[in-house]
């Protein structure tokens, strides 16, 4: 089912959750609403879901305008960050829920609730599990249920709400796996929130980065990722490293450092090139212009990649790098050396169109 | 028990074990156990025929099922609009809500005999309520059943005003996201939540309701084999100097009271025995 949202603002008193959103979401997409905690993913979310009302703006699902709707009506399955699970009922009865308060005419017999349930439990692998009660299941289990439990009314639209937040980091990445394949299996439009830039470029075909209730980019992982829109999700999307200096003739200098950056060429007092970890070359001789001098601080070296803590000897400025392992035992370096670094990408914004 | 009671020692880092287990089982013993282990020495003085004679005098008998009755009746009463009030109290916002909430412990607070003049006269065939119906009201069951109601309501309302304090947003939605209606949500998600705490407050209010005194002989007008409570048999029996007499009954009370709590501790058992498996 395809979504759209249109020009949607809420306010909770006098805090602006959401300003004037607008999306569009295709059929069988799999969503991830990415932001900081406060940047209203959760509202946007519990609106979709008609658990909130919203102030202005409206909802459409398959181009109906459901915004008036009641959550009942909707043929939504919410999945909850702490799970929401019926304490009192089994497995079993949780999963059977959905089927079980529909009005008699549409009410599938007890035997075709029991066939789907086992099936359900299955696809989630919790066959064994079915007589026992919440209290008696792991954190990824019960998420597992209450998965299950979303799914059994054949929701046309999935939306969870960080649905691996409370779990340990080794379950959360088997879920995010199994999430997918389900994805993969069913599907069914799936919006997932969540405040973990990994889990969001893991998992979703698009994601959506909000901050203080407004959209910041919607892309696929790899634009997101590779050519953000803005210094925020520069930011929010992995490490990153800022050079500070003036903007002049399609250079970025500050002091003896100096960049070329083609591709500006207006000027500015002050512009900031942002830099990934992983784009950062380092040298044992300085080159030119463009590298600059830094003290290695720290050396973390568990995994392929060894990151680097370094900072700056010109700016009082700390530096992050990301080499391969291979490439750092040829450089043969040490903690306290100083090394010269260049940028090998560099992304410019200019303070002013930014501030927010 | 030495042994069990050193080992806890050591693996606990909660201090004073046995010390404050030592004072509860000596607070207990000297306020609770004692009183009552009295009532059943001074019962011991009569023989079994005397005890049987005492005990099934078809007036105490009138009286406990008038006692066990009402105070059921009531216990029941106070369930459905104790949970009701303790709803209002947590789910709505309203001017004059912390008065309301306040009035909930009055019956707590007003001395018995105060609450059953008020009652009494309030419901009296003259009385301001009274006078609208047809029925006899004060001096009935139906009057007990009032004045016992009137006692028993703050506790259920304050045994499941918490609970429901606690009982997250969560579940509701996901029921109402699931399909289900409000109804549908309140008796399947919302009210098996609650059973348990409303299970005790009914049996706090069930237990005060069959010893309460001052509250009931105002208004239930005393007639023997009629409007009896149980209690003032007992009394009765004091003020003829009968004290084994009134032991024997208060006996009788004690261990029938202890056998239904026993049951209702059962259930409630039963019922919790799911929330906290692990």
């Amino acid at each position: 089912m395809s979504i759209h949202i249109q020009k949607v603002s809420k306010t909770f008193g006098s805090f602006q959750a959401l300003q004037d959103i607008s999306i569009d979401i295709e059929s069988g997409e799999l969503i991830a609403l990415l932001g900081p905690s406060g940047s209203g993913k959760t509202t946007l979310l519990r609106i979709l879901a008609g658990l909130e009302g919203l102030d202005e703006g409206a909802i459409l699902f398959d181009g109906q305008n459901i915004t008036n709707v009641s959550p009942k009506e909707r043929k939504v399955g919410f999945v909850f960050q702490h799970y929401a699970l019926f304490r009192h009922m089994t497995v079993f009865d949780n999963v059977a829920y959905g089927l079980k308060v529909r009005p008699r005419k549409t009410r599938p017999s007890k035997e075709e609730i029991s066939k789907k349930v086992t099936d359900l439990l299955a696809l989630v692998k919790l066959d064994n599990f079915a007589d026992r009660y919440p209290s008696q299941l792991s954190g990824g289990q019960r998420q597992r249920v209450a998965l299950a439990r979303a799914l059994a009314v054949e929701p046309k639209v999935l939306l969870l709400d960080e649905p691996f937040g409370a779990l340990d980091a080794k379950v959360r990445k088997e879920l995010r796996r199994w999430l997918r394949k389900l994805h993969n299996e069913f599907h069914v439009t799936s919006i997932f929130v969540t405040h973990d830039q990994e889990e969001a470029l893991d998992v979703a075909n698009r994601i959506i980065v909000m901050n203080n209730g407004q959209i910041e980019q919607v892309g696929t992982p790899e634009e997101v990722y590779e050519h953000p829109n803005s210094p925020f999700v520069y930011d929010f999307l992995g490490n990153v490293n800022l050079f500070r200096g003036r903007l002049h003739k399609g250079k970025l200098t500050q002091g003896q450092f100096e960049i070329d950056v083609p591709t500006y060429l207006d000027s500015y007092d002050d512009a900031v090139g942002y830099v990934r970890p992983h784009d950062i070359q380092i040298e044992k001789e300085p080159l030119n212009n463009e590298t600059v001098a830094a003290k290695i601080v720290h050396i973390h070296m568990v995994g392929p990649i060894v990151q680097i803590e370094l900072k700056r000897e010109d700016v009082d400025e700390y530096l992050e790098a990301e080499i391969p392992k291979e490439h750092y035992r040829e450089l043969n370096i040490n903690n306290g050396d100083t090394v010269y670094i260049r940028p090998k990408q560099l992304r410019v914004f200019i303070p002013e169109d930014f501030s927010i | 028990m030495e042994l069990t009671l050193k080992k806890r020692k050591k693996n606990t880092i909660i201090p004073g074990f046995t010390l404050t287990l030592g004072y509860t089982m000596l607070y207990l013993s000297i306020i609770v156990l004692l009183p009552l282990s009295m009532v059943f020495f001074n019962t011991l003085s009569m023989s079994w025929s005397e005890f049987w004679e005492t005990i099934a005098d078809p007036r105490a008998v009138a009286s406990y099922k008038l006692s066990f009755g009402t105070a059921l009746a009531a216990g029941i009463i106070n369930v459905i609009f104790g949970t009701i009030i303790a709803w209002v109290l947590v789910r709505y916002q309203f001017p004059g809500k912390r008065i309301v909430d306040g009035l909930v412990d009055l019956p707590f607070a007003l001395p018995t005999a105060v609450a059953g003049i008020a009652l009494a006269t309030l419901y009296s065939p003259n009385g301001w309520v009274g006078q609208f119906f047809d029925f006899k009201i004060a001096f009935t069951p139906l009057g007990i059943i009032i004045a016992l109601t009137f006692i028993g309501l703050p506790f259920v309302v304050r045994t499941v005003q918490p609970v429901l304090q606690n009982l997250s947003s969560e579940i509701e939605e996901a029921s109402a996201s699931l399909g289900a209606t409000r109804l549908q949500t309140f008796t399947k998600v919302i009210f098996p939540e609650l059973l348990p705490a409303i299970i005790t407050g009914f049996s706090l209010a069930f237990a005060r309701s069959l010893g309460e005194y001052g509250s009931v002989v105002f208004i239930a007008g005393n007639m023997p084999m009629k409007t009896e409570i149980t209690p003032l048999i007992i009394m009765t029996k004091l003020e003829q100097y009968d004290y084994v007499g009134a032991t024997a009954i208060a006996t009788v009370m004690l261990i029938t009271s202890f056998v239904l709590l026993l049951l209702i501790n059962i259930i409630q058992w039963y019922t919790n025995r799911k929330f906290n498996l692990k």
